[in-house]
């Protein structure tokens, strides 16, 4: 049977929502100075009426659903979820308002993005686009990155108990301290100590490379916010290649694969256990997967011959596939360079790149390496049992942060999500084919959505059918969340119209 | 005050998600027809990125928009020339939405870069030049990338100011939308601290 929530429950959600999203509509305080800053006076006031609404939401929200009840896990999940939901639809407003966007789908597209820190994108003439909407399409990024429920947990939520059950939702479930609220203030430490030293470095480069000092701060504090969340915004139509700098690639390739990484490994350095790079199961995991798909790439396009040499074969084979398997999506080739130069094989290498993704509880997305890691170790433990004699115990211990047992109950857990993955993959790929759209070119697509990648081999478009602008967000939505607090929003609502 | 009774709530929520799955589509098909622009150049950007075995080392006559950073590297320079819907007159001037930007980046002389006054961005239509030089598919000299090395530059159309005129009723919007504001954030506070009292009193 199912059981219908009850009035309390109800509340409980919408109070917890509107929390979130006057965190969310705070947030905007900065393209909007930004805007003031640069006179763009449409594009101030696109966000003073953005913001108004969001506070209307949030403050309304939470006015109409008071209540002293705290949250249960289930609750948790349903506003993690549904926030993301709110937070687009509201989001998009600025976008929407700049005249850029085709429709308020491809507003929502956009927002979407930035948030699950995918970086497909469907603004039209990014090249003239304000810096205040750049701004805004940046920092949805950076904040997304981080879980937009960590913003509301650092700014609004006081020592709840139920604060982690929202933090949980978000697809988010180390604890770095034993304080969520206190665990969500040390995730911003750390990625605002990142930003401070990140955007310096980027600003100091791009000032060498010709840019003017300011446009080169503003460019090293977008390309860092996009390459520390692994979002893959920039400021230019061009993206990454605009800057034509083996420096700046370099600087840039650093902070991406840093935002890759788990909070808790981020935690463990900055502590002083060093060490843990190399000895935690996820990072052995990406650097065995990275090395594998860039070796594949680099044979075929050395086979195709289509760089001219070593070095710059390397560096763009090695600079894309960091990219696609970090979860980034920041790139140094054309988008349709994938189909003309890359070829199939090349495609197949950043697809599965892509797949697998980077660190479970980053700004990343994918399966996880974790999720790899265990799964490879699960099936190498499974054919030891098999050739040990029968009283043998095999046991397999793996390690992050610290040692743990590999047991059934985390293998499954793993081989469930990355079921629910690979599943969503073959949806996304087989809706493009549905589209007409060749199969290699709908898999890449899929996956890059999915996997909230953003490296594009020229499907997205604002050209793009609206169903699939739709099954996109959704895929995104899904992938960002990894499906948990998806599922408990549906069943929520399902609970709501049929239970008893 | 009596609250509404959960199935109510219910059916409001599944309205909702009703409504926005319907209205999705819908503006999504409202939205404005994509225009195509009217490029000058055989090759465009497009073609060049679509066959560039074809093309690589071939000479060609471009001609863009100058937009972003001229940047100066020594003796040389990088420029960047959109050849796509804006290059003519971009979106805040009242250019119909035309796609995605594209261009080609351009390595040439910096004395002859020094001839573009004005690049393109929110608040300027950059300079229209048009560039005479080789293709280069994958460029040995800059790491593989795709571009144009240029030998002459000429400005074809000298760019302008073209500020993002205010909306006349955005003003109005947002006063009305902060007062809303103000005022649902008043009365969400003052219930709480009457709350607050209220349970500090009971205790």
């Amino acid at each position: 049977m199912i059981i219908r929530p009850r009035r309390e429950d109800h509340l409980v959600i919408g109070k917890y929502t509107g929390k979130i999203l006057v965190g969310v509509g705070l947030l905007m305080v900065v393209p909007l100075v930004t805007s003031v800053a640069f006179a763009e006076w449409d594009t101030a006031l696109d966000f003073v009426i953005s913001m108004m609404v969001f506070f209307i939401f949030g403050f309304g929200t939470q006015w109409a659903c008071r209540t002293e009840k705290d949250l249960a896990w289930s609750h948790g999940l349903v506003v993690a979820s549904g926030s993301w939901i709110w937070a687009t639809i509201l989001g998009a407003l600025p976008h929407y308002l700049s005249g850029h966007e085709g429709s308020y789908l491809d507003a929502m597209f956009d927002v979407m993005s930035g948030y699950t820190t995918t970086g497909l994108y469907l603004i039209q003439d990014l090249d003239h686009i304000s810096h205040g909407l750049n701004m805004w399409r940046h920092v949805l990024t950076y904040a997304g990155g981080q879980g937009i429920v960590v913003i509301a947990l650092t700014f609004l939520f006081k020592g709840t108990a139920g604060a982690y059950k929202v933090y949980v939702g978000e697809g988010k479930d180390e604890r770095l301290l034993p304080n969520v609220v206190n665990t969500a203030r040390a995730i911003w430490l750390v990625s605002l100590a990142y930003l401070a030293v990140g955007t310096t470095a980027l600003w100091l480069a791009a000032m060498w490379l010709g840019q003017a000092p300011v446009r080169a701060f503003l460019h090293g504090a977008w390309v860092f916010m996009g390459a520390w969340s692994t979002g893959g915004f920039a400021p230019q139509s061009y993206n990454t290649m605009y800057y034509h700098s083996v420096l700046y690639e370099v600087l840039v390739l650093i902070i991406f694969v840093a935002g890759s990484f788990n909070f808790a490994l981020h935690w463990a350095v900055w502590t002083g256990k060093r060490r843990e790079i190399v000895r935690n199961l996820e990072t052995v995991s990406f650097a065995v997967s990275l090395t594998i798909a860039t070796a594949v790439a680099t044979f075929w396009l050395a086979k195709l011959g289509v760089y001219p040499d070593v070095m710059a074969l390397a560096r763009k084979a090695f600079y894309q596939l960091a990219s696609g398997h970090t979860t980034t999506g920041f790139s140094t080739i054309y988008s349709r360079a994938f189909v003309t130069q890359w070829g199939p094989v090349g495609m197949a290498a950043t697809i599965f790149a892509m797949a697998i993704g980077a660190s479970a509880a980053s700004t990343a997305g994918g399966i996880k390496a974790m999720r790899i890691g265990l799964i490879t170790k699960a099936f190498f433990a499974d054919i030891r049992r098999a050739v040990a004699p029968e009283s043998a115990l095999v046991r397999e211990r793996y390690h992050h942060v610290r040692d743990h047992m590999l047991d059934d109950g985390v293998v499954r857990i793993a081989m469930g999500i990355t079921v629910a993955y690979v599943t969503m993959y073959g949806v996304a790929s087989l809706l493009g084919m549905l589209h007409g759209i060749p199969v290699i070119e709908s898999v890449f697509e899929g996956v890059s959505a999915g996997s909230n990648t953003g490296l594009s081999c020229g499907i997205t478009a604002p050209s793009m059918p609206w169903d699939m602008k739709a099954a996109y967000i959704v895929f995104m939505w899904l992938g960002r969340l990894e499906f948990m607090s998806v599922f408990a929003l549906v069943g929520y609502g399902i609970s709501a119209v049929r239970g008893r | 005050m009596s609250w509404p009774r959960p199935g109510m709530i219910a059916a409001a929520v599944a309205t909702a998600a009703v409504w926005a799955a319907l209205a999705a589509p819908a503006v999504a098909v409202a939205g404005p027809a994509v225009v195509p622009s009217a490029n000058p150049n055989d090759p465009g950007s497009a073609e060049l990125v679509e066959r560039p075995a074809e093309y690589d080392g071939a000479s060609v006559d471009f001609i863009g928009e100058a937009v972003g950073d001229v940047m100066v590297r020594g003796e040389n320079a990088w420029i960047h020339l959109n050849d796509d819907a804006y290059m003519y007159e971009n979106v805040e001037k009242g250019a119909p939405l035309g796609g995605f930007n594209s261009g080609m980046p351009v390595w040439l002389a910096a004395e002859l870069a020094e001839g573009i006054e004005r690049v393109g961005d929110h608040s300027n239509e950059g300079d229209r030049v048009r560039v005479r030089g080789t293709f280069n598919a994958a460029c040995a000299e800059h790491g593989g990338d795709m571009d144009i090395h240029a030998t002459d530059l000429e400005v074809v159309a000298p760019g302008h100011r073209a500020p993002d005129p205010v909306h006349p009723l955005k003003p109005i919007w947002a006063l009305a939308l902060a007062v809303i504001a103000a005022a649902v954030w008043y009365g969400e506070r003052t219930v709480s601290l009457r709350e607050l009292s209220g349970a500090a009193k009971r205790r």
